[in-house]
Formats: structure tokens, C-alpha cells, sequence
């Protein structure tokens, strides 16, 4: 079980060293293309060669390298832990000053500027000193160009950091379809170069803008600090600026900068969402299940994957699913696999029906489930094996829970119900809602945000279920059809009560596309696992015992009039 | 010996083929025959019969007349041009002297501006001559469909779960016929344009991706809603710079997946359409990649461009192997069962089957066989049969085959055994229209219990369900 939180940070080695290796290829190629000379080639091919091998380069190479190994941390840290809950504006904007990303915006921005005097020393620009020595008299001047662009780079690195980790989704997407990273590489490239340069030009309006009505008191700052006097025209007149040409070299850096930040980003993607093959049946390895397991968590998301590209591709490992364990004869990998999905899914069922019933006391969330002790999903994982748990039935814990209500139902409860009703008073006061108030579709968001998971998972089981039809020798997988079925048609009866009015995420949120597309991806993917069962078992389908109400919801599905 | 030796006689001059029951060809006449005399099998399905009446009105030469000219300011038509037709077009506009009276400066700086567009234009055919045929040109010539640009019906797709059949009509609206309701849904929007292929998604009730010259347009066309026509709230819009005209679309046999293709585009694209992104699969060679199909356990997919190269993609990893046909394109092909598949190229009148032959060998080797030649005759009545293939089509069960030719006005039906390995083709039928229909594009009802059965689009507008039926006693 020690390989299970090894995949993550084993996969960011990887992609930080891809990513070396690729940024070296970059700078290489800067230096190439800058060097041309047409006229000369061999010395254009010597001189560049000479400052491969020189110690710039090597000074580059470690440099990109720290700036790698800090973005995977960047990059860890943002996906290992499942989004933050910030369910009312207020929170959400304690959440940006986290010490977390005040340090990271500080990191960000020594690395934009370390990557942009890397490449403007590549590129073997005149600004890369701050000081000269004055024409006019005997002391030294400030360059203020190298000033402007070494802020530039740090004014770059904090851009692209609240652009992207503040005021972006920082979700890894998984890509539909894998390729070989090679091809996805080739395929990224083109789009990289264009983004690059094309997304470099409105920070640096803004920067000129930030230098034009600011730039005087850093100026003045680092002259005073190095005792430096200023000889040439100031940087802070627009007519200087433009004049001095020093905003296209900044361009040309930022969009470099750009390029070398989104390669990282695209690698990290590529070798991050890499599908991974877990095994069904092992002794030390983390298997399927315990992936399954881990739910939002990143091997959570692997292990779904997995499952969905198992259940549709990998007849092999679909074969010991349905096998029974030697001694005994029970269908263990596939219990222990089923249980998982249901968790998944009727766990995301349950906080997508808080969500619906807006935070209502969860105790009255689904009666049908309950009317049937035998049958219903939740119930029925509780007894482990074959062997029933009289302490932990649910009848007794009912007992339990009001004996243990009625004692501590007192003055605590009194004070507790006085605050409670002073704070919704409160927040219902125009201003104090607007920061304070709890926002249903941020909720509903983060659900969505997450839903991933629950979409493979789905379409595993769904896969895996019409392919037992065919492959199933021992009829493992048809005991269980009832309960997937019922616990596929709950979720899509908690997903239809989305789509009603009044629920549907307000356009204003940020991002809010990709929570709409979410949905529907979710809406459809539970629908196409539902049909798929339907339609592979429509002929025995009279055979499975389903609850009525499970029943008549199948029945569209079965006539195919479910839209 | 012709592969056309041993066919039934083709019926007489008033009587049209009507069904085959248990190797019994049925004919009627053509006026009164009726196929419920037969069978009933097909007694549920819609009749389709789209007459020039039933075309919504376009904006033709005949009755744009109906409309008054408005003379719009000159800042006003250039935007107006250049929201709907692009900014090279609103360039045109403004130089035009003709349009453009009141700005001679305009005139002269967006006449330069074009100059030196149209060296870039001429420099980019240059390099991608494929580039120069407009969208609707280049859909004509790679469909499959005879005359796509003037026949009734420019193509057909039956939902492979229920009895339910999409028909697009040469005014660009997709209508949609089911066993059960007696109302046709209307899919009809703006973007909807010179619609070269249409796909029923597989485990959902009511999504059709349309093949248009934009891009795709997938509609979801709600089963029980009684709107007969919906709206474009109902559908989503995928297209992607660069990939247009789509000339075909298909789902993948999951539902998960769908890949567009232009002939005028060298990638492919694989969709997730809720997501609404693309991947493109591209590799060196080959020019616009022109159809794909997906192999029914959805392990491969084939694609073929519009050179004499094709590829069959590897579904885990997304790695093709290439292949090159003898002479031209690969015009049609299909898939069947334990992923065997059938193709013909272009202008050759021979039918090949690609195979893995490697479970005799041991080796996962794959070679291209030559199993019909279904070189020209003329049959003992008069018409000729046989050329050069248009469309070929295998039932889902892989027992019929069904081929459409460019110079002949038949159908010709084989049948398809598959034993130890070999595929068989023996003669079934030949179909023939009323008069002078000739076929314009066909396909198989993919859920059909009791056999197989043939959906024709006659160039008449009439549509033609020819069931074949066995039983299994027989």
C-alpha cells in the first residue's frame, strides 16, 4: 500500500524533467534564430554552439530547472488538495491572501524575473546591467531600460499568477482522448507560440500603463540605493517610452516568458492526466478499489479513469471482475469494486440533493431509499460479507441517536438556536448578504467542479454491467444489477431537479461556462450509462427486481423517449 | 464469371421489387403494389416522401424579387458584410465602386488592402491547392451521395436503437420521421448549411449530429416534446478555425465520442461534445481527411482522405497504421462483424477486405484482399449494372450487403457469410426505382428484428424501405 500517494509526486519528477528538458530545447532555439547570419553560417553555427555550451546556458539550465521544481510544487499543492469550499464572497476573498498564495505571488515573481533576465541575456540585449558609466561626467548612471524590463519580468510573473491560480479554475482537465505525449506535444505547440505572443501584449499595456503613472518611485528607490544618477531621458513620459523601443523587447521577453510558463503548464497536463493502469487483484500495489477509494483525491481520478477505459477496452481485466476468489468462492473483486462506485455516486447524489433542498436537514433527503431496507443502496454496504451487523442496523442507530438527543437537548441548544437566529437576521441586511450570504450556486459549482469522477465512474459501471451480459459466467454482476440501476436513476433524478429554474447557475460567476458544460456532460453521461443498461438488458429486464418507482423511471429509458 | 450471375430477374416494366421473404423476390406493381400484401414488418415505419412542396421557402431567384431593396449607408453594409460574410468580403464591399460612392479614399485604401490579401491568398493555395474549391463544392465531390448538390434528399441516418429516421433535403433542413408519432420535427438554424452527413448518437434518445458546412451541429430533439420545430436553444455549435466544410460525422458505438472530418481540413477531430472541446488527430500525408468510421466494438476507426492513403486508428492508443489504395481515394466503406471491413476505391469497381490475418500465423499482420469485382454488364433485360462504386452499406449483422454504383440505377443486394475466416458473397437482389429514379443514397435499419432491412432515397424525393426477411426455420 506504499505506492499510494507515490503516483503524484513520481509523475511531477517526471514532468519537471520533460520540462527541462523542453525549455532547454527553447532556449537553444532562441539562441539559434538570434544569431542568424546568413552571410557567415559558420560562424553564425561556431558562435552559436560556443554559447550552447557556455556558461550561460548551463546558469539557465539550473535556473529553469529551480523554476521548474518550484512551479511542480505550485502545481502540487493546487491539485493535491481538492478545491477550496468558499461558499460566500467574503471567504473567498479572505482566500486569496492566504499566506499560501502571498508566497507563491512572491515566488512567481522572482521567477518571471530570473526567466526574463535569462532570456534577455540569451538574447544578448544591452539591458541587462543596471549601471554604466556616464557619458557626460565621472560617476556611474542608471540604465533605467534594464530597470524597466527587470520590473516588467517580476510585474509578469504576478500577472500570470493571479491570472491563471487567483482568478482562473486551477482544475486539471482531462483530455477525452489520450495520445502519446510526444503527439500531444507536437499538437500543443503551435497553439503555445500563438498564445504566447499573442497574451503577452495586455500586460504590457498594463505595465506601461503601472510604469507611466508609477514608475518614478522605484526609479528614484534604486538610484538612491546604488547612488546612481540619471542621465538619459525618463522611462515615465510616454513619449520616452514609445520612442525608446524598450516595450517591443519587453513584448518580445513577456511573450517568451509567456511561452516558456505555458509549456510548463501543457507538460505538467500531459504527463499529470496520463491514464494509469491499476490492477484489479494484487498483493502490494494499490489496486483499482482502493484508487476508486480515494474519490476526489488525484489517484481518486485516476482510478476512475481507469475504470471507464477498463470496462470499455480491457476484456482481460474485465475477466477477473468476474471471477470468484479461490478459497471461498465469493465475487470479491467485484463487491469490492461495486461498493466503491456506489459510494462515489451516491455520495455525490447526496450533496447534489443538499445542494437541491438548499442545506434542508439531510435526514428527510430520500425516503424512497429507506422504504426498502433490502434493496437500498445505502443500507445495504453496511453489512460487511454475508454476516449481519445487528449493533450497526439502521433501526438501532435511530434508537441510539434520540436517546442521545433527548439528553443534550437543553440550555446549549437555546443559546445556539439565539445566535443562529441573530446571524440570519443579520444576513439578511442588504450589505452583510452580499459579503456574508451563502451562495447556492457556488455550492452547486463546486459540486459540479468535481463531478469528474463520478461521470467515469458511471460509465465504468454501466460498461461493465452491459459487458456482463456477455462475459459474466457466474452471474456476478447480475446480483447486483438492482442496486446499480436504482442508485444510476437516483442521480438522475437529483440532476433533473437541476435543470428546473430558479436553480441553474446565475451567469455572473466566474468561469461559469465550464460549470454549465459540467452539468451537461454529467446530465449526459448518467443518461447514456442509464441507456446502456436499458437497452443491452431490455429483453430480460422484466427478470430484474426493481423497486415500482425504479420501475417507472426506467421505463422512458426502455422506450427510448428519455431525451 | 460475373458477380452478377445468379441474381433474380429483374421484374417487368410496371412492377417494382418490394421485398424478399425467405429467398422469395416479391414484387408489386407499381401503381397498386403494396408491401403490407407481403409483409407487415414495415407497416410501422414512416413514409417518407419529400416532394419539392413540402421545402420551405429559400431565398432563390424566384422569389427574392419579393423583397424590397433597402438602401443602407455605407459604414452600415461593410459592418453588416463583415458581421456575416468576414472581413475580406466587407474589403470587397468598400472597394467596390459600385456600392462605394461616397468614399473614394475608402475606396482606394481597401482596394490595396485586398491587393495585397489576395497575394497571401494566392501564396496559401499555392501550398494547400485543396483549399480552393468552396465548402459546398467540396462536399459535392466527396459525398456519397449521387448529385448531392440537386436531389431531393442529400442524406439519411436511421437512430440505431428505435424505428426512427433523420432526412436531410436539399433545403438544408433536417426532418425527423418516427414509427410511432404521425408529426415530423423540423431541425432547421441559421448555421445549418449545405448538410453533408448526419449521425444518431448511440445510447441517447435525441441527439443528431449534423455534418454542415460550418462545423457540426449537434440537436437535441426532444422525444416528447410536441414542438415540431425546435429551436437552435436545442442545439450546440462545434466548430473549430480552419475545419470546414464538415463532410462527415460519426459517433462513436459508446456515445461518448464524436470525429468530424473536412475534406478540406488534414486533421480530425475528436470531440467531447458536452465539454464542447476537440482533439485533433493529424499525421504527415494524405490531405483532408474525408470520412470516418468506427469498427462496432469501437477498437478502430477508419478514415479515409482524399489521396490515395487511409488510415486505421488504434482506439486505446490513438496510433494509425497506413495504408495505400491502388489507384484513387477510397470512396465507401464499412464495417462488420469481428472487425472486418470492407472498402472500394474510387472509379475501380472491386471491393476489398482488409482483415487481421494473424491468428492463423501468429503474427499481427493485416493485408487487403480483393473478394467482389463487380465489373460492368449488361443484364439480360437491358440494364447495365456494375462500374465503379458509389456507396456501399453492411446491415449490422453483417449478412447484407448493399451497393450503390455511379453508373447504374440499381441496387444490387449480395449476401455476406462469414465462415472459418472467409468471407462469402453470394447474389441476393437487385432493387429498381419507378421509371427513372436512380438511387440517390441508402442505408440500413440498424434495430430491424426480423432480418435486414434497406432504406432507399429514390431521386424522385420517394423513400423506399425494402425489408429482407429470413427466418431462421428456413
Amino acid at each position: 500500500m506504499d505506492t499510494k500517494s507515490e503516483i503524484f509526486p513520481q509523475r511531477l519528477i517526471i514532468a519537471v524533467l520533460w520540462n527541462i528538458g523542453l525549455q532547454t530545447f527553447l532556449a537553444i532555439v532562441l539562441v539559434f534564430v538570434i544569431q542568424i547570419d546568413l552571410l557567415h553560417p559558420v560562424t553564425w553555427v561556431t558562435s552559436t554552439l560556443n554559447d550552447i555550451f557556455g556558461w550561460k546556458m548551463a546558469l539557465n539550465i539550473v535556473l529553469l530547472g529551480l523554476v521548474s521544481f518550484f512551479q511542480a510544487y505550485v502545481y502540487g499543492s493546487y491539485y493535491i488538495i481538492p478545491l477550496p469550499k468558499y461558499f460566500t464572497r467574503f471567504s473567498m476573498f479572505l482566500n486569496m491572501f492566504s499566506v499560501q498564495n502571498v508566497m507563491f505571488s512572491i515566488l512567481y515573481a522572482l521567477s518571471g524575473y530570473f526567466t526574463m533576465g535569462l532570456y534577455s541575456s540569451l538574447a544578448k540585449s544591452n539591458y541587462n546591467i543596471l549601471k554604466k558609466k556616464c557619458v557626460h561626467y565621472d560617476a556611474q548612471c542608471l540604465v533605467e531600460q534594464s530597470l524597466f524590463l527587470q520590473f516588467g519580468g517580476m510585474w509578469m510573473g504576478l500577472y500570470y499568477f493571479l491570472n491563471i491560480h487567483i482568478f482562473g479554475t486551477t482544475m486539471l482537465m482531462f483530455p477525452h482522448i489520450y495520445q502519446d505525449k510526444f503527439q500531444q506535444i507536437k499538437l500543443a505547440i503551435n497553439n503555445i507560440l500563438s498564445m504566447g505572443f499573442k497574451n503577452s501584449v495586455i500586460p504590457v499595456v498594463y505595465y506601461c500603463l503601472f510604469y507611466y503613472l508609477w514608475g518614478n518611485k522605484p526609479r528614484s528607490v534604486v538610484s538612491e540605493v546604488y547612488s546612481l544618477y540619471l542621465e538619459d531621458p525618463p522611462l515615465d513620459n510616454l513619449l520616452n517610452l514609445t520612442s525608446s523601443g524598450i516595450w517591443i523587447g519587453l513584448w518580445f521577453y513577456t511573450s517568451l516568458f509567456f511561452v516558456s510558463v505555458y509549456t510548463m503548464r501543457t507538460i505538467f497536463n500531459i504527463i499529470l492526466t496520463e491514464p494509469m493502469k491499476f490492477p484489479i487483484e494484487s498483493k502490494n500495489s494499490l489496486m483499482l478499489h482502493n484508487a476508486l477509494a480515494l474519490r476526489t483525491e488525484f489517484n481518486g481520478y485516476l482510478g476512475a479513469q481507469d475504470l471507464r477505459i477498463m470496462s470499455m477496452t480491457d476484456p482481460s481485466r474485465r475477466q477477473i471482475i468476474f471471477t470468484l476468489s479461490q478459497p471461498g468462492g465469493h465475487p470479491r473483486n467485484w463487491n469490492n469494486l461495486l461498493e466503491q462506485c456506489l459510494n462515489i455516486i451516491n455520495g455525490f447524489s447526496k450533496e447534489l440533493d443538499a445542494v437541491n433542498t438548499d442545506g434542508k436537514p439531510a435526514e428527510t433527503e430520500n425516503p424512497k431509499l429507506r422504504s426498502n431496507g433490502n434493496m437500498s443502496p445505502t443500507t445495504a454496504f453496511n453489512y460487511s460479507g454475508k454476516i449481519r451487523n445487528m449493533a450497526a442496523s439502521p433501526k438501532f442507530q435511530e434508537i441510539r441517536d434520540q436517546n442521545r438527543n433527548k439528553i443534550e437537548d437543553s440550555l446549549s441548544n437555546m443559546v445556539k438556536n439565539e445566535i443562529n437566529n441573530l446571524i440570519q437576521k443579520l444576513c439578511q441586511k442588504p450589505g452583510f448578504s452580499y459579503l456574508f450570504g451563502e451562495l447556492t450556486d457556488t455550492k452547486l459549482k463546486y459540486l459540479l467542479m468535481q463531478s469528474q469522477p463520478v461521470m467515469w465512474t458511471c460509465e465504468g459501471l454501466a460498461c461493465i454491467a452491459a459487458a456482463s451480459l456477455q462475459e459474466d459466467k457466474f452471474g456476478v454482476v447480475q446480483n447486483d444489477l438492482p442496486i446499480v440501476i436504482s442508485t444510476l436513476i437516483n442521480l438522475k433524478q437529483n440532476l433533473d431537479k437541476l435543470t428546473k429554474p430558479g436553480l441553474v447557475p446565475r451567469r455572473h460567476i466566474l468561469n461559469d461556462t465550464l460549470a454549465i458544460k459540467m452539468k451537461t456532460a454529467l446530465i449526459s453521461s448518467v443518461k447514456r450509462s442509464i441507456y446502456k443498461i436499458a437497452i443491452t438488458f431490455s429483453k430480460y429486464i422484466h427478470e430484474i427486481p426493481l423497486e415500482p418507482d425504479i420501475q417507472i423511471a426506467l421505463q422512458p429509458f426502455l422506450m427510448c423517449k428519455e431525451a | 464469371m460475373s458477380a452478377f450471375h445468379g441474381f433474380p430477374d429483374l421484374p417487368g416494366p410496371d412492377e417494382v421489387p418490394l421485398c424478399k421473404l425467405n429467398e422469395v423476390y416479391c414484387c408489386g406493381n407499381t401503381q397498386y403494389g403494396n408491401i403490407s400484401t407481403f409483409t407487415n414488418t414495415t407497416k410501422g415505419h414512416p413514409v417518407i416522401n419529400v416532394t419539392r412542396d413540402i421545402h420551405h421557402h429559400r431565398t432563390t431567384d424566384e422569389n427574392i424579387s419579393m423583397y424590397i431593396d433597402v438602401e443602407d449607408n455605407l459604414l452600415k453594409k461593410i459592418t453588416s458584410v463583415w458581421y456575416k460574410q468576414g472581413f475580406l468580403e466587407a474589403l470587397g464591399v468598400a472597394a467596390d465602386p459600385s456600392v462605394n460612392r461616397e468614399s473614394q479614399v475608402l475606396a482606394l485604401a481597401a482596394s490595396y488592402v485586398l491587393k495585397v490579401a489576395n497575394v497571401f491568398t494566392a501564396f496559401r493555395y499555392f501550398l494547400q491547392p485543396h483549399l480552393k474549391d468552396i465548402g459546398p463544392k467540396i462536399v459535392a465531390n466527396y459525398s456519397r451521395t449521387r448529385n448531392w448538390g440537386h436531389c431531393p434528399i442529400k442524406c439519411i441516418a436511421w437512430h440505431p436503437h428505435t424505428t426512427k429516421m433523420a432526412v436531410a433535403t436539399v433545403d438544408d433542413n433536417v426532418r425527423i420521421y418516427c414509427s410511432e408519432v404521425s408529426f415530423v420535427s423540423t431541425l432547421k438554424c441559421k448555421a445549418q448549411g449545405h448538410v453533408s452527413s448526419l449521425s444518431w448518437r448511440p445510447f441517447s434518445a435525441s441527439e443528431l449530429a449534423v455534418g454542415c458546412e460550418q462545423g457540426v451541429i449537434v440537436w437535441t430533439a426532444d422525444p416528447n416534446s410536441m414542438f415540431t420545430k425546435p429551436s437552435s436553444s436545442n442545439a450546440v455549435v462545434l466548430k473549430r478555425p480552419g475545419h470546414s466544410p464538415v463532410t462527415d460525422v460519426s459517433w462513436s458505438p459508446n456515445g461518448d465520442l464524436l470525429i468530424s472530418c473536412s475534406g478540406a481540413d488534414t486533421s480530425m477531430m475528436v470531440w467531447d461534445v458536452s465539454m464542447e472541446t476537440a482533439v485533433p488527430l493529424r499525421r504527415v500525408a494524405g490531405g483532408g481527411i474525408v470520412f470516418a468510421r468506427w469498427s462496432f466494438d469501437t477498437s478502430k476507426v477508419f478514415a479515409a482522405t482524399s489521396s490515395i492513403i487511409f488510415r486505421v486508428w488504434d482506439t486505446k492508443r490513438w496510433q494509425p497504421e497506413r495504408w495505400c489504395a491502388r489507384g484513387q481515394r477510397v470512396v465507401a466503406a464499412c464495417w462488420g462483424p469481428k472487425d472486418l471491413l470492407l472498402f472500394a476505391a474510387k472509379g475501380e469497381p472491386m471491393i476489398y477486405a482488409l482483415t487481421n490475418t494473424g491468428l492463423m500465423s501468429g503474427s499481427q499482420t493485416s493485408k487487403a484482399l480483393p473478394v467482389l469485382d463487380v465489373t460492368k454488364v449488361e443484364l439480360s433485360s437491358g440494364e447495365a449494372v456494375g462500374g465503379p462504386i458509389l456507396d456501399m452499406c453492411w446491415d449490422p449483422t453483417g449478412r447484407y450487403l448493399a451497393l450503390l454504383f455511379e453508373e447504374s440505377p440499381l441496387v444490387a443486394v449480395f449476401c455476406t457469410t462469414h465462415l472459418m475466416m472467409q468471407l462469402k458473397i453470394t447474389p441476393c437482389c437487385f432493387i429498381c426505382g419507378i421509371e427513372a429514379e436512380v438511387p440517390s443514397t441508402m442505408a440500413f435499419q440498424q434495430n430491424f428484428a426480423e432480418g435486414a432491412c434497406l432504406t432507399i432515397a429514390w431521386s424522385s424525393g420517394r423513400v423506399q424501405h425494402f425489408p429482407i426477411i429470413y427466418t431462421d426455420g428456413y
